[in-house]
């Protein structure tokens, strides 16, 4: 296990007051917010921030870090001595909570012991989250994943460890972007006897090469030539679950959308699938091709940038 | 490591109630009420907050709240205002993909 360190991760000195860290953290936040940042590896920068901010944060931790800590530096080969930790009463939560349960296996290592003191009383296991990715197809026919997901346990002498997990998730057909599935009893075990919390899964989809997903809508293209668009045809589309007959109407342009209803991701409301024209030509390389082009330029007398009702 | 096959239940067909939100958030009950009454979770709610029942989409806000209030000290409103901007985005960045487009 390497050495963490934590003054080095949130870019403040040892000797840092509990504002200068929390002023350093809160930069750090902005910086590596998930949803907004630039930054390569925002999210696992983002976990070790958290991690770091949370021992340093508390007094108690704090101490116990920097009588371990003196001398050592990031990246180092490191285990923690035997009771390292005597002397200190750690009072706060033992970190596992809300984001912690993302937290490193040094920091499992070090804050980790505090778990099993005093859970003599009966209490809930805390609920875990966790994002899953998924296939459109999934969503279509339901489907089976495999999650591994990193799980705080008690061992027999109270001290806690994290392990990896693995669960087979059946999928529910039907879930899209944004949902939230639940698998009971997969959170954290339950304290003296309590119930073990549950498994919340936030579902996300894997970028589709020919959908695009919309809420329960699903949006894909459909290629038409020049002559099906303009006069009308019956063409054949390939759909997630299935092939369907599609009446092209005459006189489509690129981007029409074609709603078939219901047939986006099925559920008690299900979403439609949008299919959406783009009208492609037929390249002018052989002389028959060059000649009807020509025939069209000469008699049709259509201008594209002066036909009524189009903005440009 | 082990594995074992488990039914996942889609939250959005059995909806979450107060202690279960809160319980899940790690927060209080009066945490979620006073979220709910500053108009900034669940849309449209009961008076009787045992009445409440809350979606996928409240449960992630509520967590996100949560997330902005304890990073930067925010008050519920501001990270209300947060959720809001983080949500509009994450709605036209879904509307680009649809186009075919991508944020650089």
């Amino acid at each position: 296990m390497e050495f963490k360190d934590y003054y080095q991760t949130l870019g403040v000195a040892r000797e840092a007051t509990a504002e200068e860290i929390k002023k350093a953290f809160r930069k750090l936040a902005r910086k590596y917010h998930p949803d907004v940042s630039k930054e390569a590896n925002a999210e696992a920068r983002m976990k070790d921030v958290n991690e770091a901010y949370a021992v340093l944060s508390d007094p108690e931790k704090r101490a116990a870090y920097d009588q371990l800590g003196r001398g050592r530096h990031a990246g180092e080969e490191f285990r923690p001595p035997p009771d390292w930790d005597a002397g200190f009463e750690f009072s706060g939560p033992g970190g596992f909570g809300g984001e912690g349960a993302d937290f490193s296996d040094f920091f499992a290592e070090l804050f980790g012991r505090q778990a099993g003191r005093g859970a003599r009383f009966r209490a809930r296991g805390e609920d875990h989250h966790a994002k899953i990715l998924l296939d459109l197809e999934d969503a279509y026919r339901g489907g089976s994943r495999v999650v591994t997901l990193r799980v705080p346990r008690v061992d027999d002498e109270g001290r806690l460890t994290v392990t990896e997990h693995s669960l087979d998730v059946r999928i529910p057909k039907g879930v899209h972007e944004g949902q939230v599935i639940r698998l009971a009893r997969q959170g954290s075990p339950g304290a003296g006897g309590g119930e073990p919390g549950d498994l919340y899964l936030e579902v996300h989809f894997n970028p589709h090469a020919r959908y695009r997903v919309e809420g329960r809508d699903v949006y894909a293209t459909l290629r038409v030539a020049p002559w099906e668009a303009a006069l009308g045809a019956t063409v054949r589309a390939a759909l997630p679950d299935g092939e369907v007959d599609v009446r092209v109407p005459e006189g489509s342009q690129t981007g029409r959308k074609l709603r078939l209803k219901g047939r986006g991701i099925p559920a008690g409301q299900p979403g439609d699938l949008y299919l959406v024209l783009e009208v492609v030509l037929p390249p002018a390389r052989t002389p028959k091709a060059r000649e009807l082009y020509q025939a069209m330029a000469r008699e049709l007398a259509f201008d594209p940038r002066h036909v009524p009702g189009a903005s440009t | 490591m082990t594995t074992q096959e488990h039914d996942a239940l889609l939250l959005d067909d059995a909806l979450i109630g107060l202690n279960e939100l809160a319980g899940n958030c790690n927060v209080t009950h009066e945490w979620i009420i006073e979220h709910v009454r500053a108009g900034v979770l669940l849309d449209a709610a009961d008076p009787d907050p045992s009445r409440w029942s809350f979606t996928s989409r409240d449960l992630l806000r509520a967590r996100y709240l949560c997330t902005i209030e304890r990073r930067f000290d925010a008050n519920p409103e501001l990270a209300g205002l947060v959720a809001d901007l983080v949500e509009e985005l994450e709605r036209l960045r879904v509307r680009l993909r649809r186009e075919g487009l991508e944020l650089d």
